[in-house]
């Protein structure tokens, strides 16, 4: 069955910050120096073509935009220029609003402006609900403990409401993409491989050992990205466990709560230190990925550093001993987080898990291929010669 | 002969020869025979301080036959005969043995090379003992010259001799001058118009009066020799009979151009059946015309091009057309400047991007979202009518190499970058001129890296596509180098004529004529009076037809006579 | 000890000469039994020529023109076809085989032709073994 080519695709791709496509000219070079590309998934060369054709299907269950890391060494390598690490960039962008059934993560890909018109809607919606809700039933005054204006249980349970919300959507996205990449009625996956491979997703989720594999080869050496990356995402999981299940001790003070605000002091380090370096990286363009920036990345590093910002000075603001100020900045931080989290299945952070299951996947696929293999060899050994 | 003073020298040839051949053997074996003055053995033979050795040794040692093993006599035997022209011995008194193209350079077993080399050697020796001193004749160079072709090959060519204030005569086949260049628009990679390239020559042309243009004109038969040709031309203007005309010519250049493949040869293609499947040059009158459209009168959406139609395929020329490629980058961009919001895709097989330019050209013409697409060398592409349903005309299916993917691509307009080849009628004008066609069609030059516009045939040059598929530099500069290498014989004023010919010992002759027929140059005549033939020895070639029919043995065949032959079979096989 | 066969080649100027340093230049490489006569066409070659170098020993004789329809003289090829089926008629009587004595057409620009030419040549000699004609020929040679 031929497929059709459909040129008009990378018109769309532009929109999610594709260039120069056309450029290539297969050398292979990419995929050469690709640290990650492999026998079963061969990249970026390969996608770089299936976009050049416009093999839309290919591209929507093709799991290699995930299995980057852009580390940029292909645009590098590249003798024409064709800036295949942003061509993966952008594929990654293009599925995750594929991935998205609500459409939302297309309109803000093309339009920032429509997503941060978004973002402030929420944000004071987030305001006015807050104040409302804390003049109503606390003074501004008090920071923790009876009276509160932003009491921790209230928070709390806000903070779960939210963060239901946006579990909900992601679950479905990322059934969506199991379902596009894994494709059950194409092919049967045994179950079994499913379970056996189930703590690859603890183990790229909390490490991305892969990213750290980036650097070109050398040993020794450590990839700097990968460590800013780390900081910043056991900064936000360190911090989003301590919100959702901690916010009582958190909130609690003015004095430190050693046992609690320890995990905070180094996740706010760490979060300070990633989002600093990256928005320093994509200002004065220090490396090759950092060489273009979409409206989607500044706004997520830039709501980041803000989340990071208000909580830090919240604290402080409250240890110090003065609630009014603190409260009004916790009002900015909550302004800040709820559209955060709200805008995660439709957005750049979403990779966090798409990725992850991504790397799943990979695994699953590699695993069925080779008890296809072993099967298939198993076979020829039993049946007896003709 | 009696009185033989043999000198022999073994060339090295650096290591050409000297790796398999133990030429210092060789020159031992020589030395040890009868005749043989001195044997030496040199790095370099055809250098100055090899052929000094032999003017040398000729005035020192009253040399008065000279064997050269080397290489091919092909490359150097006028090299070695100057310098026993240098050194007072006549040049026929020279002789060479190949050791080195049909011995060192085919051979690996180095004793089997070296036993070789002497019998060669020996057999050189043998013979020159029996070679005889022999004068050439001179004749005068006609300064006039004949061209066949007014495409831009001829129309450099006979400008470049005119200009020099030499006669040309310029004979076309059709009724106007441009040849095929005049179908074309512009030119890749620069994007100059034809026209303009043409308009220039042929102005320039008709304002000089030493080139007499024959339009509608063609050659029907040539006799003569370098310098002194007779070309009979005729010309069809619609009189009965047609026209014809004797001209003097001393030298021919055969710029005879090509003619495109026939695309409705591929049948998939569809063409001729499947209306917007057009070939090039088709594509090349639209785009004179200004509008690119399809069959319908309407704008096509998506553009294909397919190379290679006819060229680099088994089953109809195995060859490359060298010129389709970047044409094909050409209209890439003339279909996206004329129709910016178009798709264009370039089905290829490898791109060619040889010249000066080209790489960048190509580079170009992805950045104007060009879309490459990659086919096997015998994996046709199939073009067939797409479904009323579909938004495009045609789709072509083809297993793409780039993805590994078989595909669909939609076209409503498709290009055949047809290939080029042999006219029909290059084995006539071949046969005319007495030049060698091989077996695509196309003329054979002298030597395919050293003498690229000469031919085996002196005073006949080729010039242009006729040769082989190429670009317009290229033409343009086998035209000039054609025109120089004649202009370069017309400043020497006289031509010498080979004193090798077939000689007829009257007192031997019987008067059989056998021999006057057999010529192919009708170089025997036939006198009546005395009842003998006789050989012209300015129309005669040598090639010693008539020398091994004699039944009386009456003719020798200068240089090539029956005793020199005898003594170097025996020389080989000693 | 096996023999050598010895060939002796006639190779007419403008084409299969050429072909054979075309050969050269491309280093196909083929057997060195063969040693080359040039001459200015193929209709030059006597068949005396033939019976001489068989008459001096030579195991085989090679013939090589241009193609027909390709004589630099136009038509000597064509002569040299005409006389060789009488040729080869009287070396039969001689009782020399077949395949000692053969005539093809080379091109110039076919080298590698003429290497598996010669090499199929020397291997079809070399399994007919030495010729055995040479005494009968070269008591005739001496009397003429």
């Amino acid at each position: 069955m031929a497929i059709r080519v459909n040129p008009k695709l990378i018109n769309e791709l532009e929109r999610f910050g594709s260039e120069d496509v056309y450029n290539c000219y297969h050398c292979g070079n990419c995929s050469a120096v690709c640290p990650h590309t492999d026998e079963l998934f061969v990249f970026p060369r390969k996608s770089m073509r299936s976009l050049q054709m416009g093999l839309e299907r290919k591209l929507e269950k093709s799991i290699e935009p995930w299995l980057c890391y852009y580390c940029g060494q292909c645009s590098e390598q590249c003798p024409r220029n064709a800036e295949p690490g942003e061509t993966m960039m952008s594929l990654r962008r293009w599925l995750i609003s594929r991935y998205d059934f609500t459409g939302l993560a297309r309109l803000f890909y093309k339009s920032w402006k429509s997503e941060l018109v978004a973002i402030l809607a929420v944000a004071l919606f987030t305001g006015a609900g807050l104040i409302t809700y804390g003049f109503w039933q606390g003074d501004i005054r008090i920071y923790d403990g009876a009276g509160a204006f932003l009491p921790s249980s209230g928070i709390h349970f806000f903070d779960l409401v939210v963060g239901s919300l946006m579990l909900l959507f992601l679950a479905v996205n990322s059934v969506r993409m199991w379902w596009l990449i894994m494709n059950p009625k194409r092919e049967r996956i045994p179950l079994w491989l499913y379970a056996k491979k189930i703590h690859l997703l603890p183990w790229h989720f909390f490490t991305q050992k892969r990213y750290a594999e980036c650097e070109s080869g050398q040993p020794g050496v450590v990839h700097i990205p990968w460590l800013m990356h780390l900081g910043i995402v056991l900064g936000y999981v360190t911090m989003l466990i301590l919100v959702m299940a901690f916010l009582h001790t958190l909130q609690a003070g003015p004095q430190i709560e050693w046992s609690a605000h320890v995990f905070g002091y180094l996740a706010s380090m760490g979060l300070l230190a990633g989002t600093i370096y990256m928005l320093h990286g994509r200002l004065k363009k220090t490396r090759v990925q950092y060489l273009r920036s979409q409206g989607s990345d500044w706004i997520f590093l830039g709501l980041l550093f803000l989340i990071t910002i208000t909580g830090i000075l919240q604290h402080i603001l409250h240890r110090v001993g003065l609630p009014l100020a603190a409260n009004i900045t916790y009002i900015l931080h909550l302004m800040v987080v709820v559209p955060w989290l709200l805008r995660m299945p439709f957005s750049k952070w979403v990779h966090m898990i798409y990725r992850t299951l991504a790397m799943y996947f990979a695994d699953i696929q590699r695993g069925a291929l080779a008890a296809r293999a072993a099967t298939a060899s198993s076979i020829r050994q039993v049946r007896p010669a003709a | 002969m009696q009185n033989s003073r043999i000198g022999v020298y073994i060339c090295n040839c650096g290591s050409n020869i000297a790796h398999i051949v133990d030429a210092e053997a060789v020159k031992e074996s020589a030395a040890a025979l009868p005749d043989v003055v001195i044997a030496r053995s040199y790095r370099y033979m055809c250098s100055n301080p090899g052929q000094e050795m032999i003017i040398q040794d000729i005035r020192e040692l009253g040399l008065n036959r000279i064997v050269v093993s080397a290489c091919s006599p092909r490359m150097h035997e006028r090299t070695f005969r100057n310098a026993c022209k240098t050194g007072g011995l006549n040049p026929y008194l020279c002789e060479m043995a190949n050791i080195r193209e049909q011995c060192s350079w085919v051979h690996a077993d180095k004793l089997a090379a070296t036993e070789k080399a002497i019998a060669l050697t020996k057999g050189a020796v043998n013979r020159v003992r029996y070679q005889e001193p022999l004068d050439s004749l001179t004749a005068e160079m006609c300064a006039s010259t004949l061209v066949l072709g007014g495409g831009i090959a001829g129309l450099t060519a006979a400008l470049e001799l005119a200009l020099a204030g030499h006669p040309v005569y310029l004979v076309e086949k059709t009724d106007r001058l441009g040849g095929n260049l005049a179908r074309v628009d512009l030119t890749a990679p620069y994007l100059d118009s034809a026209r303009d390239l043409l308009t220039e020559r042929i102005t320039h042309l008709r304002d000089n009066s030493n080139i007499s243009v024959m339009l509608s004109s063609h050659l029907k038969n040539l006799s003569g020799f370098v310098g002194n040709y007779c070309a009979i031309v005729e010309t069809n203007n619609g009189h009965n009979p047609p026209e014809e005309k004797t001209i003097h010519v001393g030298n021919v250049i055969v710029a005879t151009g090509y003619k495109e493949f026939d695309a409705s040869r591929i049948t998939h293609y569809g063409y001729g059946k499947l209306p917007n499947v057009i070939t090039s040059f088709e594509f090349e009158q639209m785009l004179r015309t200004g509008r690119v459209q399809t069959k319908s009168g309407q704008l096509p959406q998506y553009v294909a091009i397919i190379h290679c139609v006819g060229s680099r395929s088994k089953e109809f020329h195995g060859y490359c057309s060298r010129v389709c490629c970047m044409t094909a980058l050409k209209y890439a961009h003339e279909i996206k400047s004329a129709l910016p919001d178009s798709y264009v895709s370039d089905v290829y097989i490898d791109m060619h991007a040889f010249g000066k330019g080209c790489e960048d050209f190509y580079k170009k013409s992805s950045e104007v979202k060009t879309l490459f697409l990659m086919y096997g060398k015998n994996e046709r592409p199939v073009i067939r009518k797409a479904d009323p349903s579909d938004d495009c005309e045609m789709l072509i299916e083809v297993d793409e190499k780039l993805s590994g993917e078989r595909i669909e691509i939609p076209a409503d307009l498709v290009i055949l970058m047809v290939g080029m080849e042999a006219r029909p009628d290059s084995a006539e004008v071949a046969r005319l001129v007495n030049i060698s066609a091989d077996k695509d069609g196309w003329f054979i030059e002298s030597h395919p890296k050293l003498d690229p516009v000469a031919t085996t045939t002196d005073g006949i040059y080729i010039a242009g596509t006729c040769v082989a598929p190429k670009d317009i530099p290229d033409t343009v500069a086998q035209a000039r180098a054609a025109a120089g290498r004649i202009l370069a014989k017309i400043a020497k004023g006289k031509i010498e004529i080979d004193g090798v010919f077939a000689e007829i010992n009257e007192d031997r002759c019987s008067g059989c004529r056998m021999c006057n027929d057999l010529c192919p140059y009708s170089a025997i005549e036939f006198d009546v009076v005395k009842k003998r033939s006789h050989v012209i020895p300015a129309a005669c070639k040598a090639c010693g037809a008539c020398v091994a029919a004699c039944p009386s043995s009456a003719i020798k065949g200068r240089h090539f006579t029956d005793q020199q032959i005898y003594a170097q079979i025996g020389g080989v096989l000693a | 000890m096996s023999y050598e066969p010895k060939i002796v080649g006639f190779l007419c100027n403008w084409c299969s000469y050429t072909g054979a340093d075309l050969a050269g230049t491309s280093r196909i490489q083929y057997p060195a039994n063969i040693r080359i006569i040039r001459v200015m066409c193929s209709a030059r070659i006597d068949p005396t020529f033939v019976v001489d170098a068989l008459a001096q020993g030579a195991d085989g004789v090679l013939i090589c023109g241009c193609h027909p329809g390709d004589c630099h003289y136009s038509e000597g090829n064509y002569k040299a076809m005409r006389r060789f089926p009488l040729l080869k008629k009287l070396l039969k009587s001689y009782g020399v085989e077949d395949e000692r004595v053969r005539q093809t057409w080379v091109s110039a620009s076919e080298g590698q032709r003429f290497a598996d030419v010669v090499t199929d040549m020397t291997e079809r000699v070399r399994a007919l073994g030495p010729s055995r004609i040479h005494a009968t020929l070269l008591t005739d040679r001496l009397e003429r």
